[in-house]
Formats: structure tokens, C-alpha cells, sequence
């Protein structure tokens, strides 16, 4: 009594709790020793989960959420006493879940996400123009600028870590913009400075490709262009006139957008045109960054030599193509289409057939897709119906349509599970679209969409458990 | 040879009181003479007769006491007739009737005259060429050239039957009353009179045979139906009329009593009798049958073949198969068992048709593919209805204008809305429309009774500039324009000027505003973009301004139609011909095509629906690629495909919608033979239209899918629908103030 009448005397920061750590996950394997321990008050989930995989003694770590009375622990566990009224003196009973995934609430709907390696944290552009960077414990770090200070103007629709200090996104308002990215000590609080705008699309940017090592970019763009950038200041020719904001006749007398923060203004290296369609999807080759590969609306497949910025290849397929993989291993590239269904084309002059294999499942247009860190075969895809599928491209059968994949397994939204509405199915995916999703070594599969939210689930093994 | 011939006499007035006149004795001369030899027995009978001559005296004497009263038995009967005969009898009573000859013997014999009965009495008197066979049959005659023998023994010759050719000629030309018939008595055709017809006639008719009877008399009606004016009797309605008969009573009674000592029994059901009656005697008809004795082939069959008396069996060839003409036998015999059958010889095969084979070959939707089957985004934020939605040329945008008076832009395939403007508060915005073109991004839109023009400021730069100046070009052409004159300026249909919009609106991006006066439900540009068709379909919408047509470059609206088109109701919806300078116009029954450059009414089409509510020219019409194919809606439920090269009625009549149809599209690219319509019932349906080329085959209609999602709201399902410009993709407009796009 003595010993708790001194803590709760103590400073609040001091103040400990008595914690009895449970788990009801069998392979997350608590030591029975661990009698009730006293951990501050002032932990998060994060502190939390570090403290959980200590205790495991476990080789990576894996995040945890923690259940208290039936609740997440979303806030420091003092600010869950108050809130709830429990007296710091009880033992709490706190169920480190390791669930497969959590969701991170943003601002609006979510475009792009992407995982910085070895640095945890996760990059996503929004609908309402803003870069946001995320810690693991669902904090936002970091958020751009709006549009008076020199942020996007309009919606982002991608954006992609160039380097853990760089950041490049791309969107409604047709430029890309690129960003250093500072992060003060502690990774408590970031800032982003624009860097560079580069100009040169006119019509909304669908996607954006980054090769770091030759800071090269690859943008896709509904004007029907294909772009190449550079992401140095040096290298860009300056960005055309006719396109710059300044150059619009209305914005003078309709808003005042003299922003504060001027960035250089650069145009692109080479605009690819040859595509009849907006150009839904752009990549590199994932072994050769001279290569470029472009999906577009026009139902076509089409590989440019970007330095010499020339057509190579055509592959015409029976849809509209909405996103781009590369499978470098098996020579193939991935298309999600608007016809709700993966092909699998191989962009090689020699291969007889346009379309390789179909992976069949997703009940609305597949607009994004993201490779198998653990696997050369692993694919996930997410789609506007509302789920991401992670595919193997080994398990197929022959159908008459040719070689036809099915998903081995479909993570649907959590945000539908919360609102006890899982098992009901939205109409057109409403409110559930996933618009993008990227599958890291560490992080898992971290997929953004409609509803707001960045949705983490852990990726391992999915594959290698079905061998 | 006197005595003979006297006693031969004598005979005859005892047998025959008609011997004695002259007409026959030369016929028994006659026959005298042809038939000697039978006359010669007959003098020898008559030597046989003379021998009894005293017998007949006798009789002779007998037979004179007769006479005399015959005398007085006839005198009796002419007294009835008229008085003429009685006197020649008074008269003839004087002289004696008799005549005195000497008889054999010497004494007196009184002759008297020959009785001449009168034709009525009863008195029938035989025919003296009369057969008198009596009962045998006529038959018997057959091998005799007589068919028997008259009063006198003489010998009735079979009349000359006429030869074939005779029969065939009497058969030609039949006479009056002829029967076909032999009279049995005489031999000769049976002919009837004209009386003996009508007796006939009146027997076989049922009707009585007697003269004079008329079956039809006018009926007297003594006591009829109708009330007289002066009724018989005036007496009032006696009191018994009214009350219970007593009689009737005493009679029920009586039945009543006799039912209750039970004489008389209620009727019941006769039972099923199951008990075996014992009254009836079943015969066993095969009791005493008698074993029949064995068939003499089956015999034969028994004895072995070296003891058969007679051989049966052919020899000549080993089976019937190879007897020669086998072949011919059976195939004869099969076509006589047809002909039996009332087959024809000519067998022809039956028509062996798959009835599937007679069904258009209609592709499956499988095969027909792309087009679209689910929903694929769902665009929520407009409050109350979405009136109107259109597909920007570029196919990114989609523009969709509402109940709350809001125009909205719409990223296509996310459905983030992208652009929003409140162009009016109380009105609704009834219909939006995208420029045509890429060289420029315009939306108009009207609201209540104004057009609004507008730059949404999503696209770059550049477009945005030019759209602008597309807009802007026409505010110095319209100022250099002549002032109307005052004249001019009161006439009711002036043309509107264009104006600038309120600041607030400038800054959301409009740039025009058309005031037009009244309600417009429809616009549509012509491909070029220049120019734009508006109808103001309300009722109350004078004639003259209904229809107006703008031009954007001079910023010019004029209305091209004075009077109010023929036939069927204010104007509906306006459309341009996708190559050609004409304007189809619609009202409410019929559609009419005008072409622009020479004012001239080109077409009517007359698709019978009741009421149409929009319709869309074929993309490719009048192109190499096609004829012009129109597809209407109605609110009458009906979609209709108009071949123009075909006929002023529709091709084909499409009604598979429960209720009205509000807006048909078709696929704006030539690439997808896509059309959908869209419905109160809540649903959108999709069908094949392929158009063909050349001029030889029709366009072939499939229905491939109907796509349901929106909520009926009101009683109004899906307001308008719209393709995506390039993609098999389809948006709709719904009631319930949602968006839906399809692929």
C-alpha cells in the first residue's frame, strides 16, 4: 500500500500502472512468468508494443494493438484512465492482439501509400491535397503544406518516398511535386519543403514511378502522355510557360495565390505520346530503369525506351488497363483492368500470346498492385470494390478463357468491420475503394482508400503458409 | 259357222257385258289373223263349248232377269246427275230396249242393249287389255315374249323395250312425270300426272294430301296479350284473387296427412344393391361347346412330305423373294395399302425443321462483350433528384445537374466530385451537356428559366484559357449587333441577349448566362460545337420561342419555328444529325426533320408511341458505316428503333420496361453497337444495335442486360443516362439523387 500510495504521489509521468499482459493468440506466445507489471502511464501503443516484442524476445518486431476492456488503446494509457475513470490502482488487463491489421484515420479519402524502408513510416497523399506521414503508431508525423504554401492545388492521387528525406507526389492539379522530408529528434514531429514543381501534364496524374538511383520518375497522366522527369533541379529543363499556374487567366482575379514558398519550377524530360487514352498507370522495369512500361485506358500495354523516349512495344488487350506491375522474375507484367479482372502480359517481342493469365475475383476495376516482397509469385491487388487480393501466381487452372488465377486470399476493410457491416457488400464498392496498396518487408500490406483510413495487415508468410 | 258365232256371243254376254263393241272385235281379227295356228285351238275349244249349249240357255235366261235389274239399278244412280241424261232415259223408255232375235230353238229371245254404267259409280270397270295374272310375278314372264294374258285369254306381248341408246335419250330428255319406273301391269315406263306429282309431293312433305286445306289460317286471338283500352269487364278484381286458395290448402293438406300415416314416402336414394340377385340366371354360352374337327391343312402339315397325297408346296423357286416380279409385287401392294389409307402414291418426306433454326440468329451476350454488367461506382452528394448527367468528350468528367439546383462535376472513375456550382436556389437544374470537342471544356447547363455557360476549373491552363476565349468571342460580336428596334423589342419573341453572371458564379467558373423566359428541359450541340438546340417543352411555352438555337461564337439565340409544329403537343426534345445540316425535332407523337441550310422539312417519322420523352440519332448515320437509325423512348413504356432508310414507322418496337422511359442513348463511338435506355421502373437496360454498312441487312437487336440499383423515389426510377465516350461504360441518373456508373 505504502509502495502505491508513493506512486500515485509521485508526478504523473512517473505514475506506473499495474499491467497483466495477456494474449489469446497462440503463436503470440507470452511468457506464463509474467506476473502483473508495472509500466508507466505515459506508454502508447507503440511503447507498448516495443515493450511486448521485448518480452517476446522477438527477432522483428511485430506490432501489436491492445485491448482494454474490449477497447484499442488509441491514446497513452493515462489519458485511458481519465477518460474512462479507472483508478490507476487497478490492475489493468491489457490483451496484446496482434491483429492482422489496423487502420490509421485520415483527413479524407486516402490516394496513395507508401512504406519508407527502415525508417517506419508510411507516406499518404489525400484527396484534399495533403501529404501526410505516419509513425507505426498511427500518428501523423507530418503534414504538407496547403496550397498557399506551395502545396498541391488539387487532389493527390500518388505519392512515393523518392529517399527517406524525399518525398514525390502527383495529382489532380497536374504537376508532381517533390519534397524534402525533415524529421526532428525523436521522429515526434517532421516537415515537408517543397522542393521542386514540375510541370508538363495537362490533364490530371493517374501515377508515379520512382527509380531512386537514377532519380529518374515515371508519370502517368489522363492528357494521354507518358512523363519522364528528373527529380534534380540540374538535369529538368525549365517547365513551359503555357502551363504554369500564373499563366491562367482566371486565377489572377478569381483567388489570390501568391504563395508564399516558390519552388523551382522544372518541366519534364520527355513527354511519351502514343497512347489514345489517359495513361492510368506508368513503371520502370524493375532490372532495367532505361524501360518504361505504360497501361492505359486505351486497352493497351506499351514500352518506351525512355532515353531515347520511343515507343518499342504495343500489347493491345480487351480493356481498359487501370494499373501496372512488374514481375521481373517471370518476365511478366501485372494489369489490373476495369473489367475486374488481372492479366498477366508478357511485354517480350518473342511471347505468341498477348495475355498470359487471368486472375479472376475482384468484383469491381483493380487500380492498384504491389509485388510480394517475401515472393517472387506473391501479388496483391486492390480494387474500388473495396478489397485488396493477394494472389499466387503459381495456383491457376486452364479454364477456356486460358490460364485463370484465383485469389488465395482478400482482406476487406476494417472500417466496414467496425461499422458491424462486414458481411453486408457495398454497391460499386462505396465508401470502401482502395486506391492504393503497397506491400512492405516489415510494415505488411498497407492499403489506402475511400474511407479515410491507411489499413496495415501484416503480409508474412501468406504465401509460404500455402505451399 | 252363225251358230258358233252366236253361241260364241251368248258367251260373251254372260262373261263380258263389253264384248259386243266393234272396237275390239277388229283387234281379235287382228290377232286371228297374225297368229294362225292359235286360232285354231281356239275353234277347237270353242267346238268343245258348243256341246254344252243347253247349260248355257240357262244361264242365258238367268242372266236376263239380271239384265233388267241391272236396268233398274243403273236408272237409279243417273238420277243423281243431271237432268239431261234422264230425259235421253225417259225418252229411250218409250222405244224398247231390246231387240227380239230367234234363238236356236225358234223362240223369242229378248237382246237388250249393252248397260252403259255411268263414270261414277263405283262400278270399276276392268280394263279389257288388263293383265290377268293376278299375284305372280312378272318374272315368271322373262323368257316369254308375252307377259301374260288379258280378259279374253289373249296373249299381252311384251312391249318393244327401246335400246340403249333409246334409255339413254328418254334419260336426256325426261318427260313430264317421269318415274324411271315400269308400270308392273302394262309393262310400259310409269309415267305420272301432274296431280299424281303434287299428292306425292304433299306425302313426302308430311303435309295433308286434300285440296283446300290451308295449314296457315289467321289465328283469332280471343283472349290476347294486350290490354284493351275498354276491357272486357270493368268489374273490379274479385277478393279471391288475393287470398289463399282453400282449395290448394285442402290438396296440401291431404298430402301433408297422407304423409304423416305414411302413404306416402319421402323419396330416397336407391342403395347400391351389393347383394348378389338371385333371380338372375347367368348362361354359360361355351358349356356344351363341341371340339371342331381339326383343319385339313393342319393335316397335311402332320403327314410327313413323302405321304402328302398332293404337294403344296412351290417348288419352282426358293423363296418367295426370288419369284420374279417380287419386287414390283411388294412395292405394288404397299402403294395399294397407301392408297387404302387415302395416302397419296407421291410420298414426300415430312419437313424435318428444327424449330431452333427458324429463330433469328442472335448472338449470345457472351460473345457480345464488352458492355456493362455491374455497378462500379456510385456517386452520392447531390440532395433530391439527379435530372441530368453527361460524359465530358475526354470521358474523365462526368457532369450531373440536380433538384437542388447544383451543377456538379465528378472525377469518373473514383466518383470524387471534383467541381460544384449552385447556379439556383429554388430551381432545379434540368439538364446538363458537355460541349463537344477537346479543344475546349464548356459545360451548359439550364436552370429554371436560364442557360448558364460554363468553364469548370479543373482542366489546365491552356484549355481553360481557350474554353474562355471560345466563350468570351462573343460578347464584342453582339455589342457591334444592331440595337433592336423598339418595334422589335416589344414583339414577344425577341430574341434574348446574353448576359455576364453574378460574381458569384463568375468566380465558380460561369461565364454566360442566357435568360430565356422560359423552362428549358433539353439541349443539345451540334457536333462542331458551336452552335446548341434548346427546347423549352412546357405547355404554356408559346409556340414561337420553344425551340431556340444559339450560337456561341456571336452570342446569338434565335428561334428558327413560328408555329407550333403539327400533330402531338408542344416540342419535346431537339437533337442535330450527327454529319448532316438537319435538326430533328420532336414533339409529343411524331419527329420531324428540317434541313437547316435550306428550310426545308425533309422527314416525318411516325413512331406511334403516345407521348415520346427523348431519342438519340445513331452515331454513324448517313456515314459510310451506316444509314440512319433512330432509337426513340416514350413514356408509354416503348422503345423504338427507326430505320429512316426504311420507313416513317418503327423498325422495331422494343417494351420490356414496366413503366415509362425517360432517356435512350447510344454509344457516342462508333466502336461499341451499344444503346441504353433508362427507366421509371428503376432499372437501365442494354442492348446490341449493330448497324450494318451496306444497305442489305437490317440492324440486328439484342437485349443484353438490365442493370437495377437505383431506388424508385417519387414513382420515378432513372432519369437520364449516358455512355462514356470511348469505354463500354454507362452512367445513369436516378431519383433517388445517386449516380451509378457501369462497367
Amino acid at each position: 500500500m505504502s509502495e502505491e500510495q508513493a506512486t500515485s504521489a509521485a508526478d504523473s509521468a512517473q505514475r506506473q500502472v499495474r499491467v497483466q499482459l495477456i494474449s489469446k493468440e497462440e503463436d503470440v506466445a507470452l511468457p506464463d512468468s509474467t506476473g502483473p507489471i508495472l509500466v508507466p502511464t505515459g506508454l502508447r501503443r507503440y511503447a507498448l508494443s516495443t515493450l511486448v516484442n521485448n518480452l517476446l524476445g522477438s527477432e522483428k518486431p511485430v506490432p501489436f494493438e491492445f485491448l482494454i476492456n474490449g477497447t484499442f488503446l488509441r491514446t497513452s494509457i493515462d489519458e485511458y484512465l481519465t477518460a474512462n475513470g479507472i483508478s490507476a490502482e487497478t490492475t489493468l488487463e491489457i490483451d496484446a492482439t496482434d491483429v492482422l491489421s489496423k487502420t490509421s484515420p485520415a483527413a479524407s479519402w486516402a490516394s496513395g501509400a507508401t512504406f519508407s524502408k527502415g525508417q517506419e513510416r508510411i507516406l499518404s497523399g489525400s484527396y484534399d491535397g495533403l501529404l501526410r506521414i505516419w509513425n507505426m503508431s498511427s500518428e501523423i508525423i507530418a503534414t504538407s503544406p496547403g496550397p498557399a504554401e506551395g502545396g498541391h492545388t488539387a487532389s493527390i492521387k500518388t505519392a512515393k518516398f523518392v529517399s527517406p528525406n524525399q518525398v514525390a507526389s502527383a495529382g489532380l492539379d497536374r504537376t508532381v511535386r517533390l519534397w524534402k522530408y525533415t524529421e526532428e529528434e525523436g521522429g515526434f514531429s517532421g516537415k515537408f519543403s517543397p522542393q521542386l514543381e514540375l510541370y508538363g501534364h495537362k490533364a490530371g496524374i493517374e501515377s508515379l514511378a520512382v527509380h531512386a538511383p537514377s532519380n529518374r520518375l515515371l508519370t502517368g497522366s489522363a492528357d494521354h502522355t507518358v512523363g519522364y522527369w528528373s527529380t534534380k533541379k540540374a538535369d529538368a529543363p525549365s517547365a513551359p510557360e503555357n502551363l504554369l499556374p500564373s499563366s491562367n487567366p482566371r486565377n489572377s482575379k478569381r483567388r489570390k495565390l501568391n504563395t508564399s514558398v516558390t519552388a523551382p519550377q522544372r518541366g519534364p524530360l520527355s513527354l511519351l505520346s502514343a497512347h489514345t487514352g489517359p495513361v492510368s498507370a506508368a513503371v520502370f522495369d524493375a532490372m532495367d530503369s532505361t524501360v518504361g512500361y505504360s497501361a492505359s485506358w486505351d486497352h493497351s500495354l506499351r514500352t518506351w525506351d525512355l532515353v531515347t523516349g520511343s515507343l518499342v512495344d504495343t500489347r493491345t488487350t480487351s480493356h481498359s488497363l487501370l494499373s501496372l506491375e512488374h514481375l521481373p522474375e517471370h518476365h511478366l507484367l501485372a494489369a489490373g483492368t476495369s473489367a475486374r479482372h488481372i492479366t498477366l502480359i508478357d511485354p517480350r517481342a518473342s511471347a505468341t500470346t498477348v495475355a498470359a493469365m487471368t486472375l479472376r475475383g475482384h468484383t469491381n476495376a483493380v487500380v492498384t498492385l504491389a509485388r510480394d516482397p517475401h515472393s517472387a509469385f506473391g501479388l496483391i491487388s486492390g480494387s474500388h470494390d473495396g478489397t485488396c487480393r493477394i494472389w499466387d501466381i503459381r495456383s491457376t487452372k486452364t479454364d477456356k478463357d486460358g490460364v485463370v488465377g484465383e485469389s488465395i486470399y482478400s482482406i476487406t476493410r476494417k472500417s466496414l468491420e467496425e461499422e458491424g457491416k462486414a458481411e453486408s457488400k457495398r454497391v460499386g464498392g462505396e465508401g470502401v475503394k482502395v486506391f492504393s496498396v503497397c506491400w512492405d518487408e516489415t510494415a505488411g500490406i498497407v492499403s489506402a482508400g475511400e474511407d479515410k483510413r491507411i489499413q496495415i495487415n501484416r503480409g508474412e508468410g501468406v504465401l509460404s503458409s500455402r505451399k | 259357222m252363225d251358230a258358233r258365232k252366236a253361241s260364241k256371243k251368248r258367251k260373251a254376254v254372260t262373261r263380258d257385258v263389253e264384248e259386243e263393241a266393234g272396237v275390239f272385235s277388229g283387234d281379235e281379227l287382228k290377232n286371228e289373223n297374225l297368229n294362225g295356228t292359235l286360232s285354231d285351238s281356239a275353234n277347237d275349244l270353242s267346238e268343245s263349248e258348243d256341246e254344252s249349249d243347253s247349260e248355257v240357255e240357262l244361264v242365258d235366261e238367268f242372266s236376263d232377269e239380271e239384265d233388267e235389274e241391272d236396268e233398274l239399278d243403273s236408272d237409279e244412280i243417273p238420277s243423281d246427275d243431271d237432268e239431261d241424261e234422264r230425259k235421253n232415259q225417259v225418252k229411250n223408255t218409250d222405244e224398247p230396249n231390246f231387240r227380239i232375235v230367234k234363238d236356236a230353238n225358234g223362240n223369242d229371245r229378248y237382246l237388250y242393249d249393252e248397260i252403259n254404267p255411268d263414270d261414277n259409280s263405283d262400278y270399276s270397270e276392268a280394263d279389257e287389255n288388263a293383265n290377268t295374272i293376278g299375284d305372280i310375278p312378272l318374272s315368271f314372264y322373262d323368257q316369254y315374249p308375252h307377259i301374260g294374258y288379258d280378259i279374253n285369254g289373249k296373249k299381252i306381248m311384251r312391249p318393244a323395250k327401246g335400246e340403249a341408246l333409246d334409255a339413254l335419250l328418254d334419260s336426256i330428255e325426261i318427260p313430264k312425270g317421269w318415274t324411271g319406273l315400269t308400270d308392273p301391269s302394262t309393262g310400259k315406263p310409269l309415267n305420272l300426272s301432274q296431280d299424281e306429282l303434287q299428292l306425292l309431293k304433299q306425302v313426302q312433305m308430311n303435309e295433308i294430301p286434300s285440296e283446300g286445306y290451308d295449314p296457315y289460317e289467321p289465328l283469332v286471338e280471343y283472349f290476347s296479350s294486350q290490354k284493351e283500352i275498354m276491357p272486357l269487364s270493368a268489374a273490379p278484381e274479385p277478393k279471391r284473387r288475393f287470398v289463399p286458395s282453400k282449395h290448394e290448402a285442402k290438396r296440401v293438406m291431404k298430402i301433408v296427412k297422407a304423409i304423416r300415416e305414411g302413404r306416402i314416402l319421402p323419396y330416397k336414394a336407391p342403395e347400391e344393391r351389393e347383394e348378389k340377385d338371385d333371380n338372375l340366371i347367368n348362361y354359360d354360352l361355351w358349356a356344351d361347346e363341341a371340339e371342331r374337327p381339326d383343319h385339313p391343312m393342319h393335316e397335311w402339315e402332320q403327314t410327313d412330305p413323302e405321304d402328302r397325297e398332293k404337294d403344296f408346296l412351290p417348288n419352282d423357286f426358293g423363296s418367295l423373294r426370288r419369284v420374279p416380279g417380287y419386287e414390283n409385287f411388294v412395292k405394288e401392294k404397299f402403294e395399294r395399302c397407301l392408297d387404302l389409307y387415302l395416302a397419296p402414291r407421291v410420298r414426300r418426306s415430312k419437313l424435318n425443321i428444327d424449330p431452333e433454326s427458324l429463330l433469328p440468329k442472335l448472338p449470345s451476350p457472351e460473345e457480345l462483350k464488352p458492355f456493362p454488367t455491374t455497378c462500379a461506382t456510385v456517386f452520392r452528394g447531390h440532395k433530391g433528384r439527379v435530372r441530368s448527367l453527361h460524359v465530358d468528350p475526354t470521358g474523365l468528367w462526368l457532369a450531373t445537374g440536380g433538384d437542388d439546383g447544383t451543377v456538379r462535376v465528378w472525377e469518373l472513375l473514383t466518383g470524387r466530385q471534383l467541381w460544384s456550382v449552385q447556379l439556383s436556389d429554388e430551381d432545379a437544374v434540368n439538364v446538363v451537356r458537355w460541349r463537344p470537342g477537346k479543344d475546349a471544356v464548356i459545360l451548359a447547363a439550364a436552370a429554371g428559366d436560364d442557360l448558364f455557360l460554363a468553364v469548370p476549373p479543373i482542366v489546365d491552363p491552356e484549355i481553360e484559357s481557350a474554353s474562355l476565349e471560345i466563350l468570351d468571342a462573343g460578347w464584342g460580336y453582339a455589342s457591334s449587333a444592331p440595337a433592336p428596334t423598339a418595334a422589335e423589342a416589344n414583339k414577344k419573341n425577341t430574341p434574348p441577349k446574353w448576359i455576364r453572371p453574378s460574381s458569384a458564379l463568375a468566380d465558380a467558373g460561369v461565364s454566360v448566362v442566357i435568360p430565356l423566359r422560359y423552362v428549358p428541359k433539353s439541349i443539345s450541340w451540334h457536333r462542331r460545337g458551336d452552335y446548341f438546340v434548346t427546347v423549352c417543352s412546357g405547355a404554356s411555352t408559346p409556340a414561337s420561342v420553344a425551340i431556340s438555337i444559339h450560337t456561341v461564337s456571336k452570342h446569338l439565340t434565335q428561334f428558327p419555328f413560328r408555329r407550333r409544329l403539327k400533330g402531338g403537343g408542344p416540342p419535346q426534345t431537339a437533337h442535330f444529325h450527327p454529319s448532316k445540316p438537319i435538326l430533328f425535332v420532336a414533339n409529343q407523337r411524331s419527329i420531324r426533320a428540317y434541313d437547316l441550310s435550306r428550310q426545308l422539312l425533309v422527314k416525318i417519322l411516325q413512331p406511334g408511341a403516345r407521348w415520346i420523352s427523348s431519342f438519340d440519332i445513331h452515331p454513324t448515320s448517313s456515314t459510310a458505316s451506316g444509314g440512319d437509325n433512330i432509337i426513340i423512348g416514350s413514356y408509354d413504356r416503348r422503345l423504338l428503333w427507326h430505320d429512316l432508310d426504311l420507313s416513317q414507322r418503327p423498325y422495331k418496337t422494343l417494351r420490356y420496361h414496366r413503366k415509362a422511359i425517360r432517356a435512350v442513348k447510344f454509344h457516342p463511338s462508333g466502336r461499341y453497337p451499344l444503346f441504353a435506355d433508362a427507366s421509371d421502373d428503376g432499372s437501365l437496360q442494354i442492348f446490341h444495335g449493330s448497324v450494318t454498312g451496306d444497305m442489305l441487312s437490317n440492324a440486328s437487336i439484342v437485349p443484353l442486360k438490365v442493370l437495377k440499383g437505383h431506388k424508385i423515389t417519387g414513382e420515378l426510377g432513372v432519369l437520364d443516362v449516358d455512355w462514356h465516350p470511348r469505354e463500354a461504360w454507362c452512367v445513369s441518373a436516378g431519383a433517388d439523387g445517386t449516380c451509378r456508373l457501369w462497367m
